[in-house]
């Protein structure tokens, strides 16, 4: 792997909230050769539009979504709901020269209508979150992002939920991803990372329709994550390591030579 | 703004990127700042420090690197055998299965060694996981005390997958370090003392992973996105709140 190959993969890799704290990381690490940050900007691209970042425009409150789905070139990006475009700098994910824009299109009128919905859906279950809808593939789809964030960087730890579906409205099928990454750095590093595809179809082939398929998804896939989180626990955690051995006390050390000859230590599996 | 340490800067960056790769990002690290190899490896608590010594038995004198000397005072060997074997009795009380390995070293004012426990779980079924414990410590000779220096490292990957569910990893490290002084007149005593400080570490550092992985990660995910309607709960909490301010009326 080349050095730039290197911390190209660095910055892929960067958890939520925490791309900054990288990039500071890769520019002390790469002083002998500073040129090498500078040919980042793909990278960082690539980063933004991937993990939906999002940013806020100068005079509004409402975030933003930067995403491949949401580019209109040359760095510039669009927003339905505000109707604006603005320049995004990717390494200091920052917008600027914001202006209007007015969405056309085949796909213009079931975006805002789905807009319409998700806008309630989101605020309903996400305390924090960023959502967008546009036309893409060639105006012949429709793509839906939410993305929410917290971070608490003085607490050690960070997370992002992303959803990102994909509307045929010619064939009524509805597909896309749930990702949820969750870092927590405190004397350690431990990273939740999930991804699960959504498949179905929308019979309606409306805005409300496409939404509540969303919450439906959402709602059982949440439910899901928390089951696997309780069966993580109590299978292969407990399978990995007991709290206490079976005769529930500490072991005796200074006896520990004993145990070796046969007395009972607890449990079967050490009688053979 | 001066600028950063670069060997701070790769152990901020180890404790950021994905816990799952970090053997491939320090292979990552040392090819971009060569300077910092031995820094690297020598601080580093992975199951890397098997490096030190080929395993016990191996016979012929080792090459590691730093520290008082690679192969043990027959002294310091004869407790390293004994060590190994209380700690397979440990294993098979705590882990029921895995694998367990001791290794001693001489040091100027006393001994080190590392006390290594690895056990996997349900190896290629739907719910997986691997347990790495790394003690490495130091028992420094006082007038009448030893101090023991413990730096404990535990790996623990989890993942499971289903149709509904799709993909989930729960992975990473977590390092503590106590230090202790405790008296030891003798060899056994020392391996008793290094046993109880192993003991009590791995018990506290199981309740940390614990909270961690199962109780802090998933709370983060509820705070993400909530399952119930966030307005019903705020006016629930309206409520209550004017319940309560009723009754203290």
């Amino acid at each position: 792997m080349s050095a730039l190959e290197t911390i190209e993969s660095f910055v892929e890799g960067a958890p939520p909230g925490e791309l900054a704290d990288v990039i500071a990381d890769i520019k002390a690490l790469t002083v002998a050769d500073p040129g090498l940050v500078s040919k980042l900007g793909p990278a960082f691209e690539k980063y933004n539009e991937e993990q939906f970042a999002t940013v806020r425009l100068p005079g509004s409150s409402q975030p933003i979504i930067v995403s491949s789905h949401s580019s209109l070139g040359n760095g510039r990006y669009y927003d339905v709901e505000s109707s604006s475009s603005f320049e995004y700098d990717h390494a200091t994910q920052k917008a600027s020269g914001a202006q209007s824009y007015v969405l056309e299109g085949a796909q213009a009128e079931l975006t805002k209508s789905t807009l319409k919905t998700l806008s309630p859906y989101v605020k309903e279950h996400f305390p924090n979150a960023a959502y967008g809808v546009y036309p893409t593939e060639n105006d012949s789809k429709v793509a839906i992002i939410i993305v929410a964030n917290k971070y608490s960087p003085n607490n050690f730890w960070n997370g992002r939920w992303r959803s990102l579906y994909i509307f045929d409205p010619s064939s009524g099928a509805l597909e896309g991803s749930l990702k949820v990454d969750v870092h927590y750095y405190e004397d350690g590093n431990v990273r939740l990372l999930t991804s699960k595809p959504v498949s179905t179809s929308i019979s309606s082939g409306t805005g409300a329709g496409i939404v509540k398929e969303i919450g439906n998804a959402e709602k059982k896939y949440q439910d899901e994550l928390n089951k696997g989180f309780t069966s993580l626990s109590e299978g292969a955690f407990k399978a990995l390591r007991r709290q206490l051995p079976v005769t529930r006390q500490k072991i005796e050390w200074d006896k520990v030579a004993s145990y070796r000859v046969g007395q009972d230590i607890g449990g079967g599996s050490s009688r053979r | 703004m001066a600028s950063a340490d670069p060997f701070d800067s790769a152990l901020d960056l180890l404790r950021r990127l994905n816990p799952k790769h970090t053997t491939k990002h320090l292979q990552s690290l040392i090819s971009l700042a060569p300077d910092l190899t031995e820094d690297l490896l020598s601080s580093l608590p992975l199951p890397l420090v098997q490096r030190i010594r080929p395993p016990l038995g191996s016979g012929a004198a080792a090459g590691a690197e730093g520290g008082g000397g690679a192969t043990p005072s027959e002294k310091v060997r004869r407790m390293e055998v004994k060590a190994n074997e209380a700690f397979d009795v440990y294993r098979e009380l705590y882990y029921e299965g895995g694998v367990s390995s001791v290794y001693f070293w001489n040091l100027d004012d006393g001994f080190a060694g590392v006390v290594l426990l690895k056990k996997e779980a349900k190896p290629g079924s739907a719910s997986e996981g691997s347990w790495d414990s790394i003690h490495v410590f130091e028992a420094i000779d006082r007038a009448r005390m030893t101090q023991y220096n413990l730096t404990s490292t535990v790996i623990l990957s989890l993942s499971t997958s289903s149709t509904g569910l799709g993909e989930m990893d729960l992975s990473g490290n977590m390092t503590r370090q106590i230090e202790q002084e405790l008296p030891a007149e003798s060899d056994e005593q020392q391996i008793a003392n290094i046993g109880k400080l192993v003991e009590d570490m791995e018990l506290k550092m199981r309740n940390l992973l614990q909270e961690v992985y199962f109780g802090k990660a998933k709370d983060v995910v509820g705070d993400l996105r909530s399952v119930g309607s966030l307005s019903e709960a705020g006016r629930d909490r309206e409520a209550q709140r004017e319940l309560i301010g009723s009754m203290r009326r």
